[in-house]
């Protein structure tokens, strides 16, 4: 008997009085899809023309939203700057990053300001991605409706298990714009194994090899007397089916001989590369002709064309299994998730690292949005909780600048969560009075790796020797891995908190201002916001080197000391005027000039911070 | 919700002790985490939520602890009252370090080429066995209530513990250029 068994005890009627509608949903790169429990049976709803996956596309026109789903999909060729897809992949991402990213070549982005998210421009204006998401979104929520007649009480929405903070924040808030209360957020290999649980009570570690179309995941679960613990998971937020597209249509261009390949052909240049790629799965050979050029790719061909990206995922599953201390041998089930691992290559690779056949049985590409169904119902209280319990981990370290750029790691990746860590630091100069806290994620050790998350002030610090202040930093990430930070100062208990918000996101409050008002109202705020924060980085920067010059202007040169004042001087007309760019861009030129300059008063005092008491009090601008 | 108990091995009804039984570890964990965890509070009221938040933190710190051999020695010299983040340079005899930095060096040469896995195999053996005989003198020490003794070797292990994450990553950037 399966310990998870999901019949109602009693045999009780799903709809009895209190039942709520509750649904899983799969907020995917390339496709999306909604799960709900139909007489008591979790399973995806199609649309009226029976199709299950909807594909993640938004078409844009001057009046808004065109078409969402396949009929947008299709357009893709002929209105490519209008029509969004893989907008998941552009969720938490600065304007630096989509605009060199792969997988995007066919938009124009507008930077966005401040907390602003850089966006989309489409025929109805700037689109960012958490809008995009949030289009899909409402068309999910109204199939649900229309399919059960009820209003969607609450769902659960799955991410990759390696999103970080930021990512996570702006899906949570896609789901708010769309009008959808997220009980939880969910990694897509926890969903999976929560599927395959259910339809056959598997026990042991469990190996989910999810290769979407834009992100790739790999996860080991245990599953251990009904409750799921996530031992330890890995990825890459930029590898999927979407990749092997672009890597056939790179071989397309070579072959062919073609010039460079402008932006608009793209999205036709890759319909030609994904066609040749899916006839690969069940085919050793495909026939492909792009322009006036004819040709054939065979499976070899292909193995090697794409050897480098299949080769990453399996650094990936090494890297995982190398965390979680486990060997191969100790794996009992391997699941495919995904519709990229239909591929044969990926199938082989898999099978061949972990030496045993991959299970394939529920369909790859809906298998994730029926485990977030089916853990939606527990949540929402359709279910008795005691069914099961999900034990997830944070999948990125969480740290804070200390000097010299370093990162203190506070919470290490793959810790489970919720968690709480608390650290001390300290002053590291004679009556400071605040101390600037850097909140990053990830795994490199320096600050401009990793991804910025928060910058927060702790003010009112009783002026002391250097070292003698102390402050507590908590960090605590909660179930859905969202991170809170506070500092506190022993002496005084004099606080500071901050709700970390995704540097390139909208935080709550913003979110409802825009569904009260009108977008361009949001914006003015957002500039003026924006217009604050550049002031105050900048002022914090200036204070911070004018003091530093004070302390320690005696190793610099005449001339490092005339460029940091001439650059100082500059900054300081910039503040007098509206414009935040030009204020951010000065703010990071100043901090680069004083670089070499804080790389050696960080040597002067590295007793210190080898200890990782001190904490950098230069603020830096990073991104 | 959940009684907290006086220390980590109580909160887990496991003696106070280095050798661990980690399968019960690992039960009475999930057990405890199945009462407390937030999702069982996904419908309750913000006040029960945060609560769930802190206990089910709290456990997660407490099992992390234990699991860790590296962290449960240290939990242990705590919970004897020595605080294990304050090095002193005293505690860290000349030969450890020389004998730390041969190792890294060692490491540090070297490079792709056919015989590179088995000399990372053989600095791995060799970190693993004297790791297994520190920890067999560090419950000796602490049986013994030779404190002094047990903070030392316990600086030891985590010497160890960091080399064996650098063979870890020197492991894994030679897989990433050589074909698997």
């Amino acid at each position: 008997m399966s310990l998870l068994q999901i019949s109602e005890p009693g045999g009780g009627d799903p709809r009895r009085a209190d039942h709520r509608r509750a649904a899983g949903i799969d907020l995917g790169t390339t496709n999306s899809l909604i799960a709900t429990a139909i007489k008591g049976e979790v399973r995806t709803l199609a649309d009226a023309g029976g199709a299950h996956l909807l594909p993640s596309a938004v078409q844009y026109g001057a009046g808004g939203v065109l078409a969402v789903g396949a009929a947008a999909k299709a357009r893709s060729a002929a209105d490519p700057g209008n029509v969004i897809v893989s907008a998941k992949r552009a969720l938490g991402k600065s304007f630096a990053e989509l605009r060199s990213g792969g997988g995007f070549r066919q938009y124009r982005f507008d930077a966005g300001k401040g907390d602003a998210a850089p966006a989309f421009v489409t025929a109805a204006g700037p689109r960012d991605p958490v809008e995009v998401s949030a289009a899909i979104l409402r068309v999910l929520a109204r199939r649900c409706r229309e399919e059960t007649g009820e209003e969607l009480a609450g769902a659960v929405i799955t991410v990759p298990a390696y999103f970080n903070d930021a990512q996570r924040q702006q899906t949570r808030h896609a789901a708010k714009l769309a009008g959808i209360e997220v009980l939880r957020l969910l990694n897509e290999p926890t969903a999976a194994a929560v599927a395959y649980g259910l339809d056959r009570g598997e026990h042991g570690n469990i190996i989910v090899f999810d290769l979407g179309g834009g992100t790739f995941d790999v996860s080991l679960l245990s599953l251990r007397r009904g409750v799921f613990e996530v031992l330890a998971t890995g990825g890459d937020t930029a590898l999927g089916g979407d990749d092997f597209d672009q890597a056939v249509a790179d071989w397309l261009i070579a072959q062919s001989g073609a010039e460079a390949v402008a932006a608009a052909d793209w999205p036709a240049l890759l319909q030609v590369a994904n066609r040749a790629r899916e006839r690969l799965s069940d085919a050793d050979q495909a026939e492909v002709a792009w322009r006036d050029w004819r040709g054939a790719l065979d499976a070899a061909q292909f193995a090697e064309i794409v050897a480098p990206l299949v080769r990453r995922t399996i650094l990936s599953c090494r890297r995982v299994m190398r965390d979680a201390g486990i060997d191969a041998g100790a794996i009992d089930n391997v699941l495919l998730v995904g519709g990229a691992t239909r591929m044969p290559v990926i199938r082989g690779a898999v099978t061949k690292f972990f030496g045993r056949e991959p299970l394939t049985d529920i369909d790859p590409d809906r298998v994730v949005a029926m485990g977030a169904g089916i853990q939606a119902e527990v949540l929402i209280g359709n279910r008795p909780t005691d069914d099961f319990l999900l034990l997830d981990v944070n999948p990125l370290s969480l740290g804070i600048e200390t000097m010299g750029e370093l990162v203190e790691k506070i919470i290490r990746r793959n810790t489970a969560i919720p968690v709480a860590k608390s650290q001390e630091f300290t002053t590291f100069k004679d009556g400071q009075t605040a101390m600037a806290l850097h909140v990053v994620q990830g795994e490199r050790e320096l600050v401009g790796e990793c991804r910025s998350l928060a910058r927060f002030t702790l003010g009112g610090i009783p002026p002391m020797v250097a070292g003698a202040a102390k402050v507590k930093v908590t960090f605590q990430v909660d179930a859905d891995g969202l991170l809170s930070v506070s500092a506190e100062e022993a002496s005084t208990g004099g606080k500071a908190e901050v709700q970390v918000k995704p540097s390139f996101g909208l935080d709550s409050g913003q979110i409802e201002q825009m569904l009260r008002d009108s977008r361009d109202h949001a914006r003015d705020d957002m500039l003026a916001r924006a217009l604050g924060e550049a002031r105050l980085d900048a002022t914090r920067l200036m204070d911070a080197i004018g003091g530093a010059i004070e302390e320690n202007g005696e190793i610099l040169s005449a001339a490092e000391k005339s460029g940091i004042e001439q650059a100082l001087a500059e900054l300081r007309d910039a503040m007098a005027e509206q414009d935040s760019a030009r204020i951010e861009e000065l703010t990071q030129r100043l901090n680069h000039v004083s670089e070499a300059f804080a790389a050696r008063r960080m040597n002067l005092t590295v007793g210190a911070a080898l200890r990782g008491e001190s904490i950098d009090t230069l603020s830096r601008e990073t991104e | 919700m959940l009684a907290i108990a006086d220390n980590y091995f109580a909160q887990f009804a496991l003696p106070v002790d280095f050798e661990i039984n980690s399968g019960r570890l690992g039960s009475r964990y999930r057990e405890l985490q199945a009462e407390v965890h937030p999702d069982r509070f996904a419908a309750s009221g913000e006040e029960q939520r945060l609560q769930a938040i802190k206990l089910s933190s709290y456990l997660n710190e407490a099992y992390e602890t234990l699991k860790s051999p590296l962290r449960r020695a240290g939990y242990l010299l705590r919970l004897r009252g020595i605080d294990v983040e304050q090095v002193a340079q005293s505690d860290l005899a000349p030969e450890l370090l020389f004998e730390q930095m041969e190792l890294r060096e060692s490491l540090a040469e070297l490079s792709r080429g056919e015989s590179a896995f088995d000399r990372l195999d053989e600095l791995n053996r060799k970190a693993a066995s004297r790791l297994a005989e520190r920890q067999r003198q560090f419950v000796q020490a602490l049986a013994g209530n030779r404190l002094d003794q047990a903070r030392k070797l316990f600086h030891e292990l985590q010497f160890l513990h960091k080399l064996q994450t650098e063979i870890d990553k020197k492991e894994e950037s030679l897989e990433s250029v050589a074909d698997f």
